[in-house]
């Protein structure tokens, strides 16, 4: 048996994220910086949406703020925002001990699984936008969800041949967790030479705004006009087989979908409608997006040169 | 393989025991995992010939296994006697074996000079084999048992992981597979079968090496930290649930199904209980439940008066030596999510319900159905329609029909959608609504499922019956009826749910009409020419359900299937009338007259489908030559008035009664009269006669098809 590591508690924010990034780092990751679009979760990234498509291997943990802009709540709710962090970690094949994986990082948060009741709970995952869907639970942490596991079996409405394992953490809720503090907005960021700056310095003034602006100033018809030239900036992409420049069209859309949701645009029936472009969009780029790494020769599979594995493996 | 060897063996008896080790498997359907997976390996190894003594089974959230008692070393061996080709055809003239002959030795395994003779009936000798077919070893049986058996669960969506073409629920990890203290070498979903087991995930992550089958359950209790067996969990959790309660002076509210989905969620169950604001106990009853139940799987504790306490019991999976930190980090999860709960409630009473009522037309409840003020319109005038018909308030009816789906568009039903109808009750009574209507509005859901209550009030009655009335006309009529399994909307459960609410509540309505009302009343164009057709089609789906339920409870009301039918061909409108058809027929038919009767009926049946074409109703007396047509003839003129009198009142057992005092008078006619006499005109009378006896008994069933 071997012995579990319990690090030390992350004091701050941005402590949370070193230790995770200098973790998924020691178990091989690697770790990227933040999409540059608009998303509604790390699942958009194209380091997870577009990676587990196809038979290479990948392996990648990064944050990604996620955008949810019918969560905005004007800074006034201590747990909902419309823009938030998740920690994303994608590995493909999914390894057989990914579960442990996992724990060993809540270890090295300083969470002593013996004393702490970790559980798994049933909880499957679908995006109808994205086409996909998997099999997983989420995490409880003494009865407070704190990740998303999900092993995906569809992506772009392809099965997924290998499996791709996928680790959502909501730092948000595990910083307030850590630090006992009833608001996110008190979550201190970093508290060093220059003094101690919290979560509401940095975002409470994006909340009120964004929220403002996601629920009242939005332009509905501005946006409903960019879905539509979105949609065929992505179509007129795939046409010219670039899937890359055809995916960021779809975060596009879907963003302005998100926002016409948010403002109350969009009826029940048209909502499914909209759901189904996107999702149409979606399954094209996977597609597309295979055949280019296919074309490729599936560049990544090339076999691993193990000599130089031991780098980064000093955790 | 076969042998000549005439002493069978003895098989040996020794426990075998498979377990599988998973990931976290789904709660809600362990314990169906489990039994099933119990089930198909005792069938099989039944089907295999494998004698064994009890079947124990175990599932934790990471394990499922199957214990077989004393199972056989071997299948038993089986004696074997096969005649070969005759003696000519396998030596020739000079006694040397023919090819044929060495043939069937070669087939049976042995050399041609050990093979018997025998001799047929006509004097023919031929060779003769016997020996015995050895029973196969258990140990090989059994991996191909085992590995059919897992792929026999009933598993909506089977999974893949890694790299592996395996497909089961969840990832897994290890196999044991133990016959006495002997490992079954099997490969099964890519893992290679051990002897080792593993403990608590967090307690005793280690492997366990299981010495036999028998020591399993104790093992992995002592060592392990997992308490193998279901039951036992589960035992164990309602003892240290309730125990908590009476230590907190409460009571502990423990749902099964919340019993059975924790004992699903962990391996070493330790309650810990804690506490939360008492400001939230001013929240509905059904919202904390809600929040603790639902979505946080802890039990609610209440006082000796039935009013919840501000604490709760969960159940961790880990024996922490500081149970404090779970405790604590527990109670900050359910206050955020009571304090949402509470500004919900706040929030929602801001705006009348009846406020939301334009905001439903933005609400499709289904495409081609329209939107929920649609389905809002339809409901109120089928539950104005049947509140008149049953004597319940028709403007309060309309009204509750009108607020029943507010409460979809509150923030509250948005977070818990388990609540509607509930919620909706509130909102209403917040609203200075009646209570009748406040009561109609949560009703109108039940019942929910199998054995759920019923509405209490005949409002609740009108508005229940006209939302499933809906239902089923609105999805048949765009061809969504169910078909197999298949029943996405749930029609059977609404249809039940009507049988149930009208048999139970004794309520007279023409159904066949309602459901033409209903039909009528879709928004769906040319999907039904005719209303009465879809009606009528719904009906006999209806009636399907009815007799269902019937035959369900068999034993207590003696229908049979036959039964049910022959008041099916009477077709009544009303389910109450149907009743009370059975009920009479199923007593009557008790009885040796009920049977006689039953048979004549069937004969009188077989005699009207040959002569169908020249039937005339009217008997005319002058024609009746013999003296029992003649007495059956006076027999039922005189009881003819009675008898339509008593049907026409549902005195269907008075009715039946008085045709059972015919018993004689038909016995005697058709012992001495041959209804097929060549003078057609008599022939044609004595048919007539029968038509209208006939059609005295198909007022109440249609006796003919019951056997007899």
């Amino acid at each position: 048996m071997k012995t579990q590591k319990i690090g030390p508690k992350p004091r701050t924010f941005q402590q949370l994220i070193f230790t995770l990034q200098q973790f998924w780092s020691g178990c091989g990751c690697v770790i990227l910086q933040p999409y540059d679009k608009e998303v509604g979760a790390g699942t958009f990234h194209t380091a997870t949406f577009l990676r587990a498509i196809g038979p290479e291997p990948w392996s990648g943990a990064y944050v990604q703020p996620s955008r949810r802009p019918a969560d905005g709540r004007y800074g006034q709710n201590p747990f909902r925002l419309q823009h938030y962090y998740q920690f994303q970690v994608i590995i493909k094949p999914s390894p057989p001990d990914l579960i442990e994986l996992y724990l060993d990082s809540l270890r090295a948060l300083g969470f002593d699984t013996r004393l702490n009741d970790v559980r798994l709970v049933e909880d499957n995952w679908e995006s109808p936008t994205l086409g996909a869907w998997g099999l997983g639970w989420e995490i409880w942490l003494n009865g407070m969800e704190i990740t998303q596991f999900t092993y995906f079996q569809q992506v772009g409405g392809l099965e997924c041949r290998p499996v791709s394992g996928e680790i959502t953490y909501g730092l948000e809720r595990l910083a307030m967790y850590l630090q006992g503090v009833e608001s996110v907005f008190d979550v201190v960021w970093t508290d060093g030479p220059r003094g101690r700056i919290t979560y509401g310095d940095v975002f409470h003034q994006n909340e009120v705004e964004q929220s403002k602006y996601d629920f009242e100033y939005a332009d509905t018809a501005v946006l409903a006009r960019h879905f539509e030239e979105h949609e065929s900036a992505c179509n007129a992409l795939l046409a010219a087989a670039l899937p890359l420049p055809a995916y960021e069209q779809v975060l596009g859309a879907s963003h302005c979908f998100n926002l016409l949701e948010a403002r109350g645009a969009i009826s029940v029936t048209e909502r499914a409608g909209y759901i189904l472009r996107v999702r149409t969009l979606a399954r094209a780029v996977a597609q597309a997006y295979y055949a280019s790494r296919e074309q490729l020769g599936f560049p990544l599979l090339k076999p691993t040169d193990t000599s130089s594995g031991a780098l980064e493996a000093s955790r | 393989m076969t042998a000549p060897s005439p002493a069978p063996r003895r098989a040996e008896r020794r426990d075998f025991l498979i377990e599988l080790g998973t990931e976290e498997l789904p709660p809600k359907a362990l314990r169906t995992l489990e039994l099933a997976f119990a089930e198909e390996l005792r069938a099989r190894t039944h089907q295999a010939a494998l004698r064994f003594g009890e079947v124990e089974s175990f599932a934790t959230p990471r394990r499922l296994a199957v214990l077989l008692r004393r199972l056989a070393s071997h299948q038993p061996d089986q004696r074997i006697v096969r005649r070969g080709p005759s003696l000519r055809a396998s030596f020739d003239a000079a006694g040397v074996p023919t090819r044929a002959g060495l043939a069937f030795a070669q087939s049976v395994g042995v050399t041609l000079e050990t093979l018997g003779t025998e001799r047929d009936d006509k004097g023919n000798e031929y060779l003769r084999f016997e020996g015995l077919k050895q029973g196969a070893a258990a140990v090989s049986l059994l991996p191909a048992l085992v590995q059919q058996s897992l792929e026999a669960l009933p598993i909506p969506r089977r999974m893949r992981w890694g790299e592996s073409e395996a497909l089961f629920v969840r990832p897994v990890h290890w196999l044991l597979m133990l016959y006495g203290s002997e490992l079954v070498p099997a490969s099964i979903l890519g893992l290679h079968a051990g002897t080792s087991s593993f403990g608590h995930r967090f307690m005793a992550p280690g492997p366990l090496r299981i010495a036999s089958p028998g020591t399993y359950e104790r093992l992995l209790q002592r060592r392990g930290k997992v308490l193998a067996g279901f039951e036992m969990r589960r035992n164990t959790i309602r003892a240290q649930v309730e125990a908590f309660a009476a230590q907190l002076e409460g009571r502990a509210l423990i749902a099964e199904a919340l019993l059975e989905e924790v004992t699903a969620l962990v391996e070493w169950p330790v309650a810990i209980a804690g506490q939360f604001e008492a400001r939230f106990l001013r929240l509905p009853r059904e919202v904390l439940i809600a929040v603790l139940q639902h979505h946080q799987r802890y039990f609610a504790l209440e006082d000796n008066a039935g009013n919840l306490l501000p604490r709760f019991i969960t159940i961790s999976n880990v024996e922490s030596p500081n149970p404090e930190l779970i405790r604590a980090g527990n109670e900050r999860v359910v206050r955020p999510r009571l304090a949402d709960a509470e500004f919900f409630w706040q929030q929602d009473r801001r705006q009348p319900l009846a406020a939301r009522l334009t905001d439903l037309a933005a609400v499709t409840f289904q495409a081609q159905l329209g939107s929920q003020a649609q389905r809002t319109a339809r409901i109120e005038a089928l539950a104005a329609a049947i509140a008149a018909s049953i004597g319940a308030d028709v403007a309060a009816s309309r009204r509750a029909a009108l607020l029943c789906k507010c409460d979809l568009l509150t923030a509250m039903v948005g977070e818990f959608p388990e609540l509607q109808g509930v919620m909706g009750r509130y909102y209403a009574l917040a609203d200075g609504e009646a209570g009748a209507v406040a009561e109609a509005i949560r009703e109108h859901y039940l019942p929910r499922g199998a054995g759920d209550a019923l509405p209490a009030s005949a409002l609740g009655d009108a508005l229940a019956l006209a939302d499933k009335l809906d239902t089923l006309a609105g999805i048949f009529a765009i061809g969504h009826k169910p078909s197999g399994t298949r029943d996405p909307f749930g029609l059977r459960r609404a249809a039940i749910g009507v049988v149930r609410i009208v048999l139970e509540h004794r309520l007279e309505l023409d159904l066949v009409a309602l459901l033409e009302h209903a039909a009528a009343l879709q928004p769906v164009a040319n999907a039904n020419p005719r209303a009465a057709d879809s009606a009528m089609e719904i009906y006999d789906f209806l009636l399907e359900r009815l007799r269902a339920q019937y035959l369900e409870r068999a034993a207590d009301n003696g229908v049979t299937t036959e039964l049910f039918d022959a008041v099916l061909a009477t077709r009544p409108r009303s389910l109450l009338d149907f009743d009370a058809r059975l009920s009479a027929l199923a007593r009557f038919i008790a009885r040796p007259e009920g049977l006689s009767l039953a048979a004549a009926n069937k004969r009188i049946a077989n005699i009207l489908r040959k002569s169908a074409d020249s039937v005339n109703q009217n008997v005319d007396p002058q024609r009746l030559r013999e003296e029992p047509e003649r007495a059956l003839h006076g027999a039922l003129e005189a009881l003819r008035a009675r008898v339509l009198a008593a049907t026409a009142e549902r005195q269907y057992a008075g009715a039946l009664e008085l045709l059972a005092t015919l018993k004689p008078a038909v016995d005697h006619f058709f012992d001495r009269v041959m209804v097929n006499d060549p003078d057609h005109s008599l022939r044609d009378n004595r048919v007539a006669l029968l038509l209208q006896l006939r059609t005295l008994f198909g007022g109440i069933a249609d006796l003919s098809r019951l056997p007899g």
